[in-house]
């Protein structure tokens, strides 16, 4: 009984040792990173399969040396798997984390804003490394927005991958620079910030010109000084005894024009979408 | 299909015996094979139009629902015969090609036909220069590679040939000759249904008649009675047959009856009122025969046994005139009004709906028998002089219809269409419609390339559309001719662009381009070298079905893809089983003069 | 018998056509005053010249080759995409050796039918009536130097090789500013104003769906030519959809639809419209008139003038459109009309044309 029990015992260890010798047969890293070399211990001869998210790679291996896999082959983060075949039949679970930040898409928006709006503009970075996998460990990301060399900028921290933040329109007109900055990395959009509604419209007789009365205004400027792009529509309006005139202005070089004809007692208004500016007689007592 | 051949014993000069149909038979395929194989016919007017409803048969043989055109109609409205052997060959040697071989098939069944008919008139050697005249025929020409009428010149000579053993059964009783006839009524109905309306009339009449002027001729011993009822019994199965093989077309007529406004057309104008009407009309179709007219009337009225078929060419003649006698207007008037009186429908004189090229051809069909009295005679009486002079009269006339469209161009410079199908079959464009401005008739071969569907089309009668039946112009594509009723069932059309998904329009001609400037459509490409620009119009939903016209039910679409190309195989099969028995030779001739034939040459 | 059935044949087919090829002479001296005008334009709308001029009376002063351009247009204008479809005319006075003939001559042009109605000075010459051809005076711009900074907007669109980041440019922001529905000749019409609030230049349209009490849609229209399309920064735009058949007490609500888009374009030409009033034309009709002056350097070969007529409350009462036959020409004014109800003149109390306008690629 004894001597059963003695076989029996020896059955078992043999047994448990020949499982430990093949669970050594596969010698994974716990701290493997997309884009860096790799390497595993392999036993006996056969093939290694690894196989992750959208990616497979294929090895040969024989009398237990180890596989290297080079840097540019290993490019995706996430679970893989390890499979071997040959002398011995083998799979194991191991994961990949993403290198260092070198990728950001970076979402601005809008691309066009009035300025001196708060909370209008907003930024969303996603942060990658070098083969396009999502860095989930917190990171900080910096959001500069500047026009002409002023603005302001913010440091925040990325959750899951994802880093955003959300801005007032600056009080001055012009192309604001977006930049979202990880590391060495930066990636730049344009939010041209513009001018709002026309604020204080004023008109005067500039003079004449065939036969006509050459109305200009003041330089367009809106509520924060800003001066109105050109091309935006200035409506003149003459009202005398021969009915009305109206010129749709555009506004070039700041100021907006019209010609109306000479009249001997006409009322002039000047307007801009919904905003009125001043009156202007002419011809009569002013 | 017996050749015909002349009186054994009787030695004749070469210019004094009939031709054999199988010289005609080569004739036609040497006039007509060369000028179908340079393709000239591609370009006549409705070519594309027949290859359009080729390439849905070829595809959808048992759907006759097309929807590329009028954002859908039923195919079932034309019939499909020629158009479905064109699908068959397409798929061995394209769409070009099956169009020519088949358009060369009706050209070889005419000659046929035309002797078929002549010899119930006049004898073989008369009836064999018919069918060479047929072969030159200036209206045949000008059907063929100017207006691309495959239908009525398949029609034509089946109608003929039907004719043909409708005049052997009437007098003799036949029962083949029944069948035969009644199959080839069958597919002729199958291949046109206008030449099946007033062929029925100008070409039978006047066979009813001379089969009960001949009850007693040639052996046959027929009571008039006897005439009569066997003409009856034909033209009762006659109507079951066509009412059977063209029931769809019939059902799509009853669900929507044609109530568009009359559209202008050339062909209802008074020829006389301008010059190029006269030739166009008038000049081109009839050419050399224009000479043998005062021939025709003394003959085709001196002769007894002729006048019918006078009779029947004459009134013909009067409505190839179109609008230049008020006859036509007014018989059809007259013939609307008797319609609606019996069915208290209300009908327009079909006189502003019909156009009358055609009448010309049919005209002229009618007309060859007597003009080919008038080359025996001449022969007869000047030999290989007269013979060489007809030949050139002939070859000149034909020559002119064919040549027609370089002097008095029918297209625009021509153009590609190739990037514009290109853009419509890429990135999803065919979830929306198009249109076609002043693309004439490459509006079909846009059609045929393009998945995608058109608010437009070029069959007039299959148009439900209200914004379009309610105006009297035809394609939207060339509205600008077609005046104030024009562009405004062009204005209606991209009104509602939005219900029709009509997103993307293409535009030849710059005369459309204010108004879809205007509409709201904008310029964003440029093709073939600038010929034509793309506008599109933002905002516009993907084409959903419209509730104009309902498909045709799946019985209706096997009906439609067994019987009406049945009755041709069905024909077909008859001919080639139940060959003609060699007729008695005859040693007469038509007119008979007994005592000059025999002798003349001894003489 | 032969030959007599012949002749006899022969003789009604000559008959025939002889019945359907008489005609009046259009180049036979008129007769009446009405006849002149009827053969001149009847000559013209066939394109016989030399016919139609042979009824202009010598005191018309026109050469022939004025009068063909006064009837086919000039540069480029809206007339040179006419056709003459007919005419209409009625005596108005008549004496032995003068009459006015009131002419309403009605085209086929390339943005729809066109109306033109005159009268006509026709006066009797040698015994026959001729038309007293009110000749256009050809305006000639003189040579000079317009200097124009041709402002334009273009666009850099997001191109295929950006990253998914990348922004576009955004579409413009507009607004309906108004929404009036009236019901007028038994149809609903719907109209109002239209703003592009942004500082790009839009290019809008507008719709309306109706729906009936039972919340189905029930009509779907757009505003089509009636509104200006394209809107620069700040521009209003009328616009006017027109539900034919529908009346107001069968629609439970609109719904405005509307897309704007953000496109390439010029500021050029600004038009100025002078002169504007609101008066009787000859035909006793409420229009408002005025002139156009294309400030700019280049010819506006077809303007279209859109009227918004107001009533004392600033509400949109009518929107009303006409496209100008003539061909705008650098500096010079040229009168344009456009209708206005006459149930509608009375309510009137304020109105703004805006001109909207197509020019050909040179």
């Amino acid at each position: 009984m004894r001597k059963l029990i003695f076989i029996g015992l020896i059955v078992a260890l043999c047994w448990f040792a020949a499982d430990c010798a093949h669970a050594a047969d596969l010698n994974l890293p716990k701290d493997a990173v997309a884009g860096q070399p790799l390497s595993i211990g392999t036993s006996g001869t056969g093939t290694l399969y690894l196989i992750g998210p959208g990616q497979v790679i294929k090895r040969e291996f024989k009398s237990g040396g180890n596989i290297e896999i080079k840097g540019e082959e290993l490019r995706s983060a996430g679970r893989w798997i390890a499979i071997a075949r040959g002398d011995v039949r083998q799979s194991q679970i191991f994961w990949v984390k993403p290198g260092k930040p070198e990728n950001l898409n970076f979402l601005a928006r809008p691309s066009r804003v009035p300025v001196a709006r708060p909370n209008v503009i907003t930024g969303v970075a996603f942060i990658f490394d070098k083969y396009q996998n999502l860095i989930l460990d917190p990171t900080p990301v910096n959001f500069n927005l500047a026009v002409g060399g002023t603005g302001s900028s913010k440091t925040v921290t990325s959750r899951d991958g994802i880093a955003w933040t959300n801005s007032a329109s600056a009080p001055k007109a012009g192309a604001a620079q977006f930049v979202a900055s990880v590391g060495g990395t930066q990636v730049r959009r344009v939010v041209q910030q513009v001018a709002a509604d026309p604020c204080n419209l004023r008109m005067h007789v500039a003079g004449r010109a065939n036969n006509n009365v050459v109305i200009e205004t003041d330089p367009i400027r809106d509520c924060s000084g800003n001066p109105v792009p050109d091309g935006t529509i200035v409506s003149f309006i003459q009202t005398d005894r021969s009915g009305r005139s109206t010129v749709d202005s555009r506004i070039k070089k700041g100021i907006a024009r019209a010609e109306l004809p000479v009249s001997d007692n006409a009322t002039i208004t000047v307007a801009a979408g919904v905003v009125l500016g001043n009156e202007l007689h002419v011809g009569g007592k002013q | 299909m017996s050749s015909p051949s002349i009186a054994p014993g009787r030695q004749v000069s070469l210019p004094s015996r009939a031709v054999p149909l199988s010289w005609v038979l080569l004739l036609a395929l040497l006039v007509h094979g060369p000028l179908l194989l340079m393709q000239i016919t591609n370009d006549s007017y409705d070519a594309d139009f027949h290859k359009f409803f080729a390439a849905h048969y070829a595809q959808h043989w048992f759907n006759p629902w097309n929807e590329k055109w009028f954002t859908g109609f039923s195919q079932t409205t034309y019939p499909p015969m020629e158009q479905q052997w064109m699908a068959l060959f397409s798929h061995v040697i394209g769409l070009n090609l099956a169009y020519i071989f088949v358009q060369l098939i009706a050209i070889l069944l005419l000659p046929i036909g035309v002797y078929r008919y002549a010899r119930i008139w006049v004898g073989e050697r008369a009836a064999s220069y018919a069918a060479i005249g047929s072969v030159l025929l200036g209206s045949l020409a000008s059907l063929v590679y100017v207006d691309g009428q495959l239908s009525t010149t398949w029609a034509a000579p089946l109608y003929l040939i039907a004719l043909a053993y409708f005049y052997e059964w009437a007098r003799e009783g036949k029962a083949m000759a029944l069948a035969k006839a009644l199959a080839l009524t069958m597919a002729a109905a199958s291949a046109h249904h206008v030449t099946l309306l007033f062929a029925s009339v100008i070409f039978t009449i006047p066979v009813v008649v001379i089969a009960l002027m001949d009850r007693k001729r040639d052996g046959a011993d027929a009571t008039t009675a006897g005439v009569i009822s066997r003409s009856a019994i034909f033209a009762a199965l006659s109507l079951g047959g066509i009412i059977l093989v063209l029931l769809p077309y019939w059902l799509a007529l009853k669900a929507n009856p044609i109530k568009q406004m009359p559209i202008p057309h050339g062909s209802r104008e008074n020829f006389f009122s301008q010059g190029w009407l006269a030739v166009n009309y008038i000049l081109v179709p009839w050419g050399a025969m224009l000479l043998a007219v005062p021939f025709i009337f003394v003959k085709g009225l001196k002769e007894s046994r002729l006048r019918p078929l006078f009779f029947g060419f004459w009134l013909t003649m009067l409505f190839a005139l179109g609008g230049t006698t008020p006859l036509p207007r007014m018989l059809l008037g007259m013939l609307a009004g008797v319609v609606n009186v019996i069915t208290g429908a209300n009908v327009h004189n079909p006189f502003d709906i019909l156009t009358f090229e055609r009448f010309s051809f049919w005209a002229n069909l009618m007309a060859l028998p007597i003009v080919a009295l008038l080359a025996v005679s001449l022969i007869d009486r000047y030999g290989r002089k007269a013979a060489f002079v007809l030949g050139t009269l002939a070859a000149f006339t034909v020559a002119f219809a064919v040549s027609w469209p370089v002097y008095h161009p029918i297209h625009d410079a021509p153009f590609s269409t190739a990037e514009v199908i290109s853009f419509l079959n890429r990135d999803g464009h065919d979830k929306f419609r198009y249109l076609t401005l002043g693309f004439g008739s490459k509006m079909s071969e846009v059609g045929i390339g393009a998945n995608a569907s058109s608010v437009d089309g070029e069959y007039n009668s299959a148009r439900l559309l209200p914004e379009m039946t309610q105006y009297g112009s035809a394609q939207l594509t060339n509205s600008k001719y077609y005046g104030t009723n024009g562009i405004e069932s062009l204005r209606a059309v991209l009104k509602h662009a939005d219900q029709y998904g009509l997103k993307y329009i293409f535009v030849r001609d710059p005369y459309y381009e204010p108004l879809i400037a205007f509409a709201g459509w904008r310029k964003t490409e440029v093709y073939d070298r600038g010929n034509v620009s793309l506008w599109v119009k933002d905002g516009i939903s993907p084409a959903h079905r419209t509730p104009y016209g309902t498909p045709p039910t799946a019985m209706e679409g096997i009906l439609w893809g067994t019987l009406p190309i049945g009755s041709s195989i069905i024909a077909l099969l008859l001919m080639l089983m139940f060959p003609d028995k060699r007729r008695k030779l005859e040693p007469i001739e038509f007119p008979l003069n007994a005592n000059e034939p025999v002798l003349r040459e001894a003489r | 018998m032969g030959r007599i059935l012949a002749v006899i044949f022969a003789v009604l087919t000559v008959g025939l056509i002889a019945i359907g090829t008489v005609h009046g002479s259009r180049n036979a001296q008129a007769s009446t005053p009405e006849g002149a005008v009827q053969a001149m334009f009847g000559n013209a709308k066939g394109h016989d010249w030399n016919g139609a001029y042979s009824y202009v009376a010598s005191s018309s002063n026109v050469d022939q080759g004025g009068f063909i351009r006064d009837l086919t247009g000039r540069n480029g204008s809206l007339r040179t995409y006419s056709q003459l479809d007919s005419v209409n005319t009625r005596v108005l006075h008549e004496s032995d050796t003068e009459a006015t003939v009131r002419t309403e001559l009605k085209y086929a042009t390339a943005v729809g039918v066109s109306f033109d109605t005159r009268d006509l000075k026709v006066v009797k010459e040698d015994g026959a009536w001729k038309v007293q051809w009110p000749a256009e005076k050809e305006v000639h711009v003189p040579p000079q130097v317009i200097p124009v900074n041709y402002l334009r907007w273009d666009i850099v669109w997001r191109g295929a090789g950006d990253d998914w980041g990348a922004q576009n440019v955004e579409n413009p922001n507009c607004r309906i500013l108004s929404m009036n529905a009236v019901e007028r000749d038994g149809g609903l019409i719907i109209m109002g104003e239209v703003e592009n609030e942004d500082t790009v230049p839009a290019f809008i349209t507008v719709g309306a769906v109706l729906t009936d009490n039972a919340g189905k849609d029930v009509a779907e229209e757009s505003s089509f030519d009636k509104i200006s399309h394209v809107l620069l920064p700040k521009e209003v735009s009328p616009y006017r959809i027109d539900f034919p058949g529908i009346k107001k007490s069968d629609v439970k609500s609109v719904r405005m639809t509307h897309d704007w888009m953000l496109v390439p374009a010029s500021a050029d030409p600004v038009i100025g419209v002078l002169h504007q009033r609101i008066e009787k034309d000859i035909t006793g009709r409420t229009v408002l008139k005025g002139e156009l002056l294309n400030e700019s350097g280049t010819t506006v070969n077809i303007p279209h003038v859109l009227a918004t007529f107001y009533d004392n409350g600033g509400k949109v009462i009518w929107v009303s459109d006409a496209y100008s036959d003539h061909a705008l020409l650098p500096q010079t004014p040229q009168p344009f009309s456009v209708a206005l109800r006459d149930d509608l003149a009375a309510n009137v109390h304020t109105y703004r044309v805006t001109v909207n306008h197509y020019s050909r690629e040179n």
